[in-house]
């Protein structure tokens, strides 16, 4: 009896613990929803009534000081913006997770501690160069020249994800694939791509998530009429009145793009071997 | 097609996986590349394959020297250890995969992976994926890919050393009466001297790189031409003694025999020599050599004993119904079984007819 007690209360000590770290994010949580679905809050976060006005952008314009844009526009622009990164970030750590993984030359590791290196470097400190480097290859203000910059941020991880999916394919299967016929290129493509599928939405995703959630350089590099969703949010936060429940019905949807990436390949993310595991 | 090694070796660094390697493969041969881990015959295999350029010497296919053809261009059909099956295609698209890549039309890559899944009796399992088979499965798959291009040579790596132990007897009869039929040249490489035995028409024993002896299988049993080949070839291996030569005769502890017939003696013969017998030359009961029994094990059809003489421990064959005991002494017959003798320091054959190696 005792014993059961005493068992008790350990048990409830550890979860009073676990939910006062919880707490105050499953407020921001609760908060957040409420906010988005309520309408006219009293003490706070209760709504005095539940409704979609909220979300009006889905069907009105959005004014931003003396422009005007629509929820739509902002959402494409993402998108367009993320999918380039993604797409650019997944080609060339494709093919140079390859060579890294299985061609000799060079320089091999000095490459790959250099991009462990790159990877550490802040994108912020890049921003002036890179705006220049825009500037001149006439990419500056053009959403396919930023996601290009932006996908460079995050190359150097993704270089070391795809080496290590590439570095679980056995040997004897590559040899085989010669011994078949095939140049490394064809292995590449007809052996190895399909092999590494994971990989791929891996590094995919990498490439993706990092550029929708970016707001420095889109809200550097781009001009201040092509809004994208986060440069759309901040600058309705620099109104004189703020209606927060517009705004988390706007941050709701932002959500929901990179929520649903996740679980639709969340199996594939739970194999990412970031530093040469088995990955197939 | 011809393949000749001349001179062959490969370097990783310091270490000389494979040093001045000296070997000619007939057309329509069976060979088999026989030695201990570490030896050099998979660095030989690939080598030939060409996933390996040689450090020195060259690797010919008929009188065309190969070293600098990429693999893809070699006309050969290889089976890995692991088969190496690829595991996104169904069995026939594996089997057609050589024929796909050469942009053979569609209708003919299939009617030929077709028929050589026949020939190999895997026709009912082509639409499955290889991590459906089982191993003996997938090692056919993998057989039926490496023939499909009728290569002109055909290399296996290890291509039993995966299967149990009963399929491995099955599948060693159905790959050698397999090759005779072919005729391609065959170069498979084994650790396993009995499946080399069995199965190849002539072994090349390697150790540390070097070659130690190559001929047929008979040949290596009996006229092993140093101590290692000896003692590699035949199961259980051979016995050792150590002796001194005094005139005409071999001096040991606890024994002393004749020279054998066929001794081919240097001019200046060594002083400490290796006396070697097989376990089943080895005769007990008779003779002149006194033994001590150490172990008695049943093997069904034989005994497997273990004597004692002087210092040394010998394993003998012998009938099951000799009544031996542990502890129990016994005469042994050693000049009456087939002697071998070598050179204690470096371990050559002292005997004639070895000199042709």
């Amino acid at each position: 009896m005792w014993k059961r007690i005493r068992w008790g209360w350990d048990k409830a000590i550890a979860y009073a613990i676990l939910v006062a770290i919880a707490a105050p994010f499953l407020a921001m949580y609760v908060g957040f929803f409420l906010r988005a679905f309520g309408k006219g809050m009293t003490l706070g976060i209760v709504p005095k009534e539940f409704g979609l006005s909220n979300f009006r952008f889905l069907w009105e314009p959005i004014a931003w000081g003396l422009g005007k844009t629509t929820m739509w526009a902002a959402l494409g622009n993402t998108l367009a913006f993320a999918i380039t990164s993604g797409l650019v970030v997944t080609g060339v750590c494709m093919l140079a997770g390859y060579a890294l993984s299985r061609i000799d030359f060079k320089g091999k590791n000095l490459f790959l501690a250099l991009q462990l290196f790159l990877h550490a470097v802040p994108g912020q400190v890049l921003l002036i160069a890179i705006f220049f480097l825009l500037f001149y290859i006439k990419l500056l203000h053009k959403i396919p020249g930023v996601a290009l910059a932006r996908a460079s941020l995050e190359i150097p991880l993704g270089i070391w994800m795809a080496k290590g999916f590439f570095d679980g394919i056995p040997w004897d299967i590559e040899r085989s694939a010669m011994i078949d016929g095939c140049t490394r290129f064809q292995i590449w493509f007809r052996i190895f791509l399909p092999l590494v599928r994971p990989g791929i939405a891996a590094v995919f995703i990498w490439g993706f998530l990092f550029a929708w959630h970016d707001f420095i350089y889109v809200y550097t590099l781009l001009p201040g009429t092509t809004k994208l969703m986060s440069t759309l949010i901040q600058s309705l936060l620099a109104t004189e009145v703020i209606d927060y429940g517009y705004l988390a019905a706007l941050s709701l949807i932002y959500m929901i793009p990179p929520l649903s990436l996740f679980v639709l390949l969340q199996r594939a993310l739970l194999k990412v071997p970031v530093f040469g595991g088995k990955g197939v | 097609m011809r393949v000749t090694l001349y001179q062959l070796s490969k370097y990783f660094g310091p270490v000389k996986a494979v040093d001045g390697l000296d070997l000619e493969i007939a057309e329509g041969e069976f060979m088999a590349l026989l030695g201990p881990s570490g030896c050099g015959k998979t660095t030989t295999l690939l080598t030939i394959a060409g996933f390996y350029q040689p450090t020195a010497g060259e690797v010919r296919f008929d009188d065309r020297v190969v070293n600098d053809l990429p693999p893809r261009k070699r006309k050969i059909g290889m089976v890995f250890q692991s088969y190496a099956l690829y595991p996104h295609m169904r069995v026939l698209d594996n089997i057609a995969f050589p024929l796909k890549v050469q942009k053979v039309p569609r209708r003919k890559w299939e009617e030929r992976a077709r028929k050589v899944a026949a020939l190999l009796e895997i026709d009912d399992l082509l639409d499955r994926l290889p991590g459906q088979l089982s191993g003996g499965q997938q090692q056919r798959v993998a057989l039926a890919r490496a023939l499909v291009k009728e290569p002109d040579l055909l290399l296996l790596d290890e291509p039993l050393s995966n299967l149990d132990a009963k399929l491995r007897i099955s599948m060693r009869a159905e790959l050698k009466r397999l090759q005779k039929d072919l005729k391609i040249t065959t170069i498979f490489v084994t650790h396993d001297q009995i499946e080399a035995m069995t199965m190849a028409d002539r072994i090349a024993l390697l150790e540390s790189g070097r070659l130690q002896q190559v001929g047929a299988p008979e040949e290596l049993y009996n006229f092993p031409g140093n101590i290692f080949v000896a003692g590699f070839i035949g199961t259980p291996p051979m016995n050792f003694l150590e002796a001194r030569l005094k005139g005409n005769e071999l001096v040991g502890e606890g024994f002393r025999l004749p020279l054998p017939k066929g001794t081919h003696l240097p001019s200046t013969p060594p002083p400490l020599v290796k006396i070697g017998v097989r376990p089943e030359d080895l005769v007990i009961g008779e003779g002149d050599v006194e033994g001590e029994v150490y172990v008695v094990e049943p093997l069904g059809r034989d005994v497997l004993v273990t004597l004692k003489v002087g210092p040394t421990m010998l394993k003998a064959l012998a009938p099951p119904e000799l009544p031996l005991k542990a502890g129990q002494q016994v005469k042994l017959d050693l000049a009456g079984g087939r002697l071998h003798l070598f050179d204690a320091e470096t371990g050559q054959s002292l005997l004639r007819g070895n000199d042709a190696n």
